[in-house]
């Protein structure tokens, strides 16, 4: 009783912190001549005020969840992972080769636009190779971290820029769409065949309307709603099963929670961090590859950054926080935040006001919301004092101590 | 009870049907910008386009709404769906080539509606989709020629986005331009493999005088940067796609201006006769969809005003052609469709 007490305590901030930011966001609509009611009327319209907005909600939220799933590992493993976005072009950049050349070697020229084609082993592949080079890709920083003990917020951030030089060079180069090249060579690779795109699904309902008489809905038959919804959430099952109930998830806890403990307890720490790494990179990159099998169908990029990611290896961060740094957590929260960006995109298209005021009010609700894990924070603790006053315990995390704990007290029985 | 219900559902009919004749009277544009409607480029240029195509269809005829600083691609195919499933719009602009895949997956599936995208040659082969684009290289050639006569140091410097689009045929026409006066002028190009990094422009703009260049031009939103560094140094600045004369203050020389209100308004007719799309357009100087404005502080010569004029004439004529690869290519093609 009193557990559930506390969480409940717990989320009153972050509602507070929302209601709070929406204020504060009210002030800056309001200095542009816009009704803040309306104003956010207009942001849950965009966000779930129809089954399209609904599903474009979702389509934004997967990679967030994706990347937030990896970021929960790296977190819990004491690592600091700021190359989301870096690991997403890496996992993108292997995905979509694999998807070309396959595609190519195994689907005929004419039957490349089949529509309702699905190869399954050209998908699984090009999942597959999409996380192993986002894996790669963050194993590096986390080996550089382990091993030379360079710090890893730096090295992911330099890495981010690389990666984006690369997508940037391989895209005008050798993975540039053939029928591109000349004088309107855009960056971006060839459309996938149809077998190597995740197909999108619509879910059937049916309803009894009348005495004898059903009536049959088919929710989100005409929009972009895609698999990768489904794997991510599969996936932040399994990984809160393989952090909370497996030997190797307890271990890399373990190292996340105390190094030189964790080290005397025999773990091989400088391994369990470059696995959070390595894991946390091949989420990232499965986001990457997954927003090109399952919606764009090509690679493309305006030579930005986030002109492919979208922010994602960046929100996702946020989402994983906000989640309580527990993949479970990280599925409503990057629906939150997937909202929260469709909605907003809604909210400038119908009163006009320019972008930089939607990138602010955004801004202010994350920094809100997130700032409101300080209270939590201070409540864990002192729940953390007492228990110690009570049994003796090691050193505090180092996450905790880095101002990024969750409440997800009760859950250290794996 | 059921007389009441009888006349309720009445006025009901009625207002809507008032309401339904209001919105067939209006023609509705949706459109879609890369960068903000202030960015002296691009979107801008697309921005001042409906603005006049408003004032010369009056506001009760006509009327649209816009979502700028979409950068990002899957944010594009959110609001291009929301419009093209909402009903309301006749047109629906993606302005930017880089959302083509997004049109043309949303052109098949709301066939009803009108689709006009650029700047690119290519409809898809669809009834429902319009497609667009500017023959920058024209304008481009135009300054390139003005930049050959007023160097005094034989290097001029340009800063491009990616090379694509009309960027790339900007600088290629610009090339051609000054090499058309003489070939000895060096003319160093960079693109700095971005739209949008204002400050990655500015230092290759800086760079530009640093290497000697007394002239600066360039494309993309991020032009910003280097019209600020011409400015400093006091060097001559020849711009595209918007009038950019309150920023390059008195060290601006001529923009090749694009009026896309030209095609807007032939799409709209076209539209309200029930074509919905299947057409390309090209923004020349000789439909007047391309316009060579001088800086209001700039001041020519008679003689390099004759030149600017008779080069203007070359090119509508057909005498001056600025990049002559794509004609033999646009020749070929055409040889190829014939066959």
């Amino acid at each position: 009783m009193a557990g559930r007490l506390n969480r409940l305590i717990d989320f009153a901030p972050v509602l507070i912190a929302l209601i709070l930011a929406l204020l504060v966001a009210s002030v800056l609509l309001l200095a542009l001549n816009a009704n803040p009611l309306e104003a956010y009327d207009f942001m849950l319209q965009g966000a779930a005020g129809s089954e399209n907005a609904l599903a474009e909600t979702l389509v934004k939220a997967t990679p967030i969840l994706f990347v937030g799933i990896g970021i929960t590992i790296a977190f819990r493993g004491g690592m600091i992972n700021i190359g989301g976005e870096g690991q997403m072009i890496a996992g993108a950049l292997a995905g979509v080769t694999v998807a070309l050349v396959m595609g190519e070697m195994r689907v005929p020229p004419e039957l490349a636009k089949e529509k309702g084609a699905f190869d399954l082993i050209i998908v699984a592949c090009s999942l597959v190779g999409g996380f192993l080079m986002g894996a790669l890709y963050g194993g590096l920083a986390g080996f550089l971290k382990a091993y030379f003990d360079v710090n890893e917020i730096l090295s992911t951030i330099m890495l981010n820029q690389i990666a984006v030089q690369m997508m940037n060079f391989l895209l005008n180069g050798i993975l540039l769409d053939p029928a591109e090249a000349g004088f309107n060579n855009i960056p971006k690779t060839a459309r996938l065949v149809t077998a190597a795109q995740l197909p999108r699904f619509s879910i059937n309902i049916d309803l009894p309307r009348q005495i004898g008489e059903i009536q049959h809905i088919e929710l989100f038959a005409r929009t972009r709603l895609h698999w990768g919804l489904l794997i991510a959430v599969f996936l932040a099952v399994i990984i809160y099963i393989f952090l909370w109930r497996t030997s190797l998830g307890y271990r890399i806890r373990a190292v996340g929670e105390n190094q030189r403990a964790s080290s005397y307890a025999g773990i091989n720490v400088k391994r369990q961090m470059m696995f959070s790494m390595f894991l946390a990179g091949g989420f990232a990159g499965l986001a990457g590859v997954v927003q090109v099998l399952g919606l764009q169908y090509r690679l493309q990029t305006d030579g930005s950054p986030a002109g492919f990611t979208g922010a994602a290896g960046f929100n996702g961060i946020v989402a994983a926080l906000f989640g309580g740094l527990n993949p479970i957590g990280a599925i409503p929260a990057a629906a939150f935040f997937g909202g929260l960006l469709v909605g907003a995109q809604k909210m400038q298209r119908e009163l006009g006001v320019p972008a930089s005021l939607i990138t602010a009010v955004n801004g202010l609700i994350v920094v809100f919301v997130v700032s409101s894990e300080i209270f939590i924070l201070q409540r864990s603790k002192r729940r953390v004092s007492v228990a110690e006053n009570e049994t003796p315990t090691l050193n505090p995390s180092p996450i905790k101590r880095e101002g990024l704990a969750s409440s997800d007290d009760g859950e250290e029985d794996g | 009870m059921k007389k009441i219900s009888t006349i309720g559902l009445l006025v009901l009919l009625l207002v809507s049907g008032v309401v339904s004749l209001a919105h067939d009277d209006v023609f509705r544009i949706a459109a879609l910008m890369p960068s903000a409607t202030n960015d002296l480029a691009f979107s801008q240029s697309m921005y001042d386009a409906l603005v006049a195509v408003q004032a010369e269809l009056g506001e009760e005829a006509f009327e649209f709404t816009i979502q700028d600083s979409t950068y990002i691609v899957d944010d594009a195919a959110v609001a291009l769906r929301d419009w093209a499933a909402s009903g309301e719009y006749q047109l629906v602009i993606a302005h930017g080539s880089q959302y083509g895949p997004i049109v043309e997956e949303l052109a098949a599936e709301f066939t009803d509606v009108s689709f006009a995208w650029g700047t690119r040659q290519d409809t898809f082969g669809m009834d429902n989709v319009y497609s667009y684009a500017a023959a920058s290289d024209e304008g481009g050639y135009f300054n390139g020629v003005l930049a050959a006569h007023l160097t005094e140091t034989g290097v001029v410097g340009l800063v491009g986005p990616i090379e694509v689009g009309d960027g790339k045929l900007y600088a290629d026409g610009f090339a051609n331009g000054v090499a058309s006066v003489d070939e000895d002028i060096e003319v160093n190009i960079v693109f700095i493999g971005s739209f949008s990094d204002v400050p990655l422009a500015t230092e290759a703009a800086e760079t530009h005088i640093a290497n000697g260049a007394d002239i600066l031009t360039g494309t993309a939103q991020m032009v910003v940067g280097p019209i600020a560094v011409a400015v400093a140094n006091d060097v001559l600045w020849f711009g595209s796609d918007a009038s950019q004369d309150e920023l390059s203050e008195d060290i601006g020389v001529a923009f090749q201006i694009y009026k896309w209100e030209v095609l807007l308004l032939d799409m709209i007719s076209k539209i309200q006769e029930g074509i919905l799309g299947g057409e390309y357009y090209k923004l020349t100087l000789a439909n007047e969809g391309l316009v060579m404005e001088y800086d209001k502080d700039f001041e020519a010569s008679d003689e390099l005003m004759a030149i600017a004029d008779a080069t203007i004439a070359g090119i509508v004529s057909g005498d001056i052609v600025p990049i002559p690869e794509m004609m033999e290519e646009e020749i070929s093609d055409e040889e190829d469709g014939d066959e």
